[in-house]
């Protein structure tokens, strides 16, 4: 892991801690998916509001520490402004918001940020400009139906500009995914609704930075099943679903900056 | 009212190159030509409501002023969630445009006839509603619905009625009888109802409220002043019209009319029939509201 990443941790940690806040594993898994996302976009665009921007959506929107603890340190946040999250008066709420500065859409409800990512998709298409439009949801998050009618109709459309990013941890808040209801086999199934599908270590951002690059001139819709550890980086936290929605505190977040300063070091 | 409003939005799409039609499998032999001339800016989405809804808002980000129609019953009650978050919490310009009202499809039964979308969609945030009652009321409302403001739901019912004349505004007076104490407020058809029943009696005015919400409190409390009895006609559970008048007269600090509902029970009763049988079973037929307001106006 570089230091890069490490410090994104930090931060995400940082403020779920000072804010005694919550989804911490969630958090952990997307980071590497949005560094690489981030990395793919022109941010200066973004900055402008090119109508032409990229765009990207977190439909798990329960892992904003992620999204805003990224987009600070690719400079879309201030210092000041992350370290509001989740306080009192705040607009970093515990969910995504668009009220935050170059937020495109808020999420927190499952299964609304991918129809709402082709719908922008479509837009662009039929203004024929070149953004592209990237989604991240979860793997439990699939048991929306509402993806699939979007998953549905953006192979039938070949929509070409849509990236959708699956943070494939294999936990959602109760247990493990594939125990209640598996998405498996997940590339396959993207495949049949006529998606270009790939699989991907979800904490190597080159290698999914690489795909979105090669991409690009997609002829079809791209889905990235990027296979993610709940809680990565923080040893006692990884897999372990208690994590999903608590926060460390006392001892604990000490030995989260003890790990972290190892990790960087 | 369906192919009015079809030519009302093929206008404002000539108008504006924003304006983007998205259909959940609705239609037919209406929006084709809509199609053919605007290919980059028309999608049947298929029969997938929650995906159409989050289509709209994602096509507002990108700039463009969406109208959703399908058929009323799925684009309010199946895509709730989605109407919530998507539009109304982001103040996304998008017209919801649902094919028949109140008892229309009461043959098809409850899970096709609407009498619960108005008290469904009231306590949205920056949702407004409309009903239109009339041709000319549709052309009213639509010049209201493609100034695309914000989140807005009109619900079209099966109907001719014409009143022969313009109507400029929304929210008026469609008959008025001087010195009458009672005064009938409805929308959509049961406007056309009222209108019938007041001439078996002409001892009562009628007020059609096209658009519900925002509520129009000017005229209220207008009303208020004025009529010693409020009866709200509508093709809606008590959750709709009525029950925005009750709230508006709760809340004013002064003497108030007395007010009535009719209109359905807050059920789905397993016996159906054609939109007739179903207004007179819950005394929606104009004679049912003429005995109604005879009634009243011999009670104090």
């Amino acid at each position: 892991m570089s230091n890069f990443n490490t410090e994104i941790r930090k931060t995400i940690l940082r403020i779920i801690h000072e804010s005694h806040a919550a989804h911490t594993g969630t958090s952990l898994s997307a980071v590497e998916i949005l560094i690489a996302v981030f990395k793919s976009m022109d941010l200066e665009k973004i900055k402008k509001h090119n109508n032409a921007r990229d765009r990207i959506i977190l439909s798990k929107g329960h892992g904003t520490a992620a999204l805003y603890a990224v987009m600070y340190h690719f400079g879309l946040l201030t210092e000041d402004e992350i370290n509001t999250y989740f306080k009192n008066g705040t607009v970093l709420a515990g969910h995504t918001s668009h009220h935050v500065p170059f937020v495109e859409h808020s999420t927190g409800a499952l299964g609304h940020g991918l129809p709402v990512a082709l719908g922008i998709a479509l837009g662009l298409r039929s203004l024929k400009l070149g953004g592209r439009s990237f989604v991240v949801t979860g793997d439990g998050e699939l048991h929306e139906g509402s993806n699939w009618e979007a998953i549905m109709l953006a192979g039938h459309m070949k929509m070409q500009n849509l990236c959708l990013l699956v943070d494939k941890n294999g936990l959602s808040q109760v247990g493990r995914v594939d125990e209640c209801c598996t998405v498996d086999p997940l590339k396959e199934k993207f495949e049949s609704f006529n998606f270009a599908a790939y699989e991907v270590d979800g904490h190597d951002d080159n290698k999914i930075q690489e795909i979105i690059q090669k991409t690009e001139n997609s002829e079809k819709p791209v889905a990235i099943v990027c296979h993610t550890v709940k809680g990565k980086g923080i040893s006692f936290m990884e897999h372990n679903n208690e994590w999903h929605y608590m926060g460390p505190q006392g001892e604990d977040y000490e030995k989260v900056v003890e790990e972290l300063e190892n990790a960087s070091s | 009212m369906r192919s009015v409003f079809i030519k009302q939005l093929h206008e404002a799409m000539r108008r504006d190159d924003k304006v983007f039609l998205l259909i959940g499998d609705t239609g037919f032999h209406l929006v084709e030509p809509l199609f053919e001339e605007f290919p980059d800016r028309t999608l049947n989405v298929g029969v997938a409501e929650q995906n159409l809804i989050g289509i709209s808002a994602g096509l507002c980000n990108a700039g463009f002023k969406p109208v959703c129609y399908a058929i009323s019953n799925f684009l309010v009650q199946r895509c709730f969630e989605q109407i919530r978050n998507d539009l109304c919490l982001h103040n996304y310009p998008v017209v919801l445009a649902g094919t028949s009202a109140g008892f229309d499809n009461g043959a098809l039964w409850a899970t096709h006839y609407i009498v619960d979308d108005i008290g469904c969609l009231k306590p949205l945030p920056k949702m407004k509603i409309y009903s239109p009652s009339s041709i000319e009321a549709m052309h009213a409302v639509c010049r209201e619905l493609f100034a695309f403001s914000g989140p807005a739901y009109m619900r079209i019912a099966k109907s001719k009625f014409s009143e022969g004349k313009d109507a400029s505004n929304i929210n008026r007076f469609v008959l008025e009888t001087p010195e009458s104490e009672i005064l009938v407020v409805a929308h959509g058809k049961m406007v056309k109802n009222a209108i019938d029943a007041a001439a078996l009696a002409k001892n009562f005015s009628v007020f059609a409220m096209d658009r519900i919400k925002p509520v129009d409190t000017g005229v209220l409390d207008g009303f208020a002043g004025k009529y010693k009895k409020i009866v709200v006609v509508e093709d809606n559970f008590k959750s709709g019209l009525y029950n925005s008048i009750c709230q508006f007269l709760a809340e004013r600090n002064a003497p108030n009319p007395k007010i009535y509902f009719i209109g359905p029970a807050e059920e789905y009763e397993k016996h159906t029939g054609d939109p007739k049988y179903l207004e007179e079973k819950y005394g929606l037929a104009p004679a049912q509201i003429n005995a109604f307001i005879k009634k009243i106006s011999a009670a104090e």
